[in-house]
């Protein structure tokens, strides 16, 4: 096979592979919500196992394409065992959610949840959204009609 | 304006399901429903000390925590704890609960929560999730089972816990933990 022929098939096998899930922390939630200043970030926490989550992917993904070009970020934190890493990353695949998806990797899973909104139980799916300052200004726990997350989306863009 | 879009958009159990029942509250009685659809009143089937678990059939997070719910039942019903196991989903009917306990192997009966009430009354939001009852009546404990849907990564225990400690008329520790697993499907409101 020539070199240019090698490193074609080497990106084709690499751009078709499950997107990776990014293990996420207390520091890490806070640097990915750092990164994403400036713009309005939708978090989405969800599970292979959680049947609204997955109902809500395709809908969520479809927001973020819609407002992608305003402004507006999701980010989605898999609470899947490690078992499930695979899966996770195969469904957000194909229902064609982009990164940054992360899955949650913590010490205590407790702190964690109060870390994120102590008011939040920890039931799925949990959405929270941030203003383009860092500041969290609304949240949706369980399911949740799409037109309510996109007006709330809408009011910060 | 902040405050308000949380109070709209919240469903966090509490506010959201009118919860009555809370740790350090006193249960009232309630009625639920056996797998025929007799009326049982809690107060006909609670002992000195209660456990009220809201479970599910489909729930992968619910049914990872059946071998665990049948060894805690077992050992602690030894001990002379009562137990209540509910199905509160609106999406399971009690003939789907009852071919669940079967395959299974329950060792417990499970009672139907009609149109969510008893959820409501306890604002318990996922499955599975425990409340532990003492012999007045308050509740000494609400929370998950053990922190870990894989057996192998328990840190810690929350049910067997503040059994042990209600048992050893000693306080619960850690009277609150988060309970996680899959929403309760309740019924969806009629306008």
């Amino acid at each position: 096979m020539k070199p240019a022929g090698a490193v074609l098939l080497a990106l084709t096998l690499w751009a078709a592979r499950p997107a990776g899930l990014l293990p996420l922390d207390e520091a890490g939630y806070r640097a990915a919500l750092a990164r994403q200043r400036g713009k309005v970030v939708l978090v989405d926490f969800w599970a292979t196992w959680c049947d609204p989550c997955r109902e809500e992917l395709p809908v969520l993904a479809g927001l973020e394409k819609k407002l992608r070009a305003r402004g507006f970020v999701l980010i989605t934190v898999s609470a899947d065992e490690p078992e499930q890493e695979g899966a996770a990353a195969d469904l957000l695949r194909k229902t064609g959610v982009r990164p940054p998806a992360y899955i949650k990797r913590v010490k205590d899973n407790e702190a964690f949840i109060n870390f994120i909104d102590h008011r939040w139980s920890g039931a799925l799916p949990a959405l929270f959204l941030y203003d383009r300052e860092g500041r969290q200004t609304a949240s949706f726990v369980g399911e949740t009609a799409p037109a309510e997350i996109e007006a709330a989306v809408g009011r910060l863009l | 304006m902040r405050k308000a879009l949380w109070g709209a958009t919240l469903l966090l159990a509490a506010a959201a399901f009118g919860q009555e029942f809370k740790v350090g509250s006193k249960v009232s009685d309630f009625t639920v429903f056996d797998l025929k659809g007799r009326p049982a009143a809690f107060s006909s089937l609670r002992g000195a000390t209660t456990v009220v678990i809201f479970i599910a059939t489909q729930c992968p997070v619910s049914n990872a925590y059946n071998e665990r719910m049948n060894a805690v039942y077992r050992d602690y019903s030894a001990k002379g704890v009562k137990f209540v196991f509910l199905n509160a989903n609106s999406t399971e009917p009690p003939a789907e609960v009852e071919e669940h306990a079967r395959t299974h192997g329950f060792l417990f009966p499970v009672y139907k929560d009609q149109g969510n009430t008893v959820a409501d009354r306890f604002g318990a939001s996922v499955t599975p999730e425990t409340f532990v009852i003492t012999a007045d009546g308050v509740i000494q404990y609400h929370g998950y089972i053990d922190d870990s849907q894989n057996p192998a990564r328990i840190q810690k225990q929350g049910l067997r816990s503040a059994l042990d400690a209600v048992l050893a008329s000693r306080p619960v520790a850690t009277a609150e933990t988060k309970a996680f697993g899959c929403t309760i499907k309740r019924k969806k409101a009629t306008t």
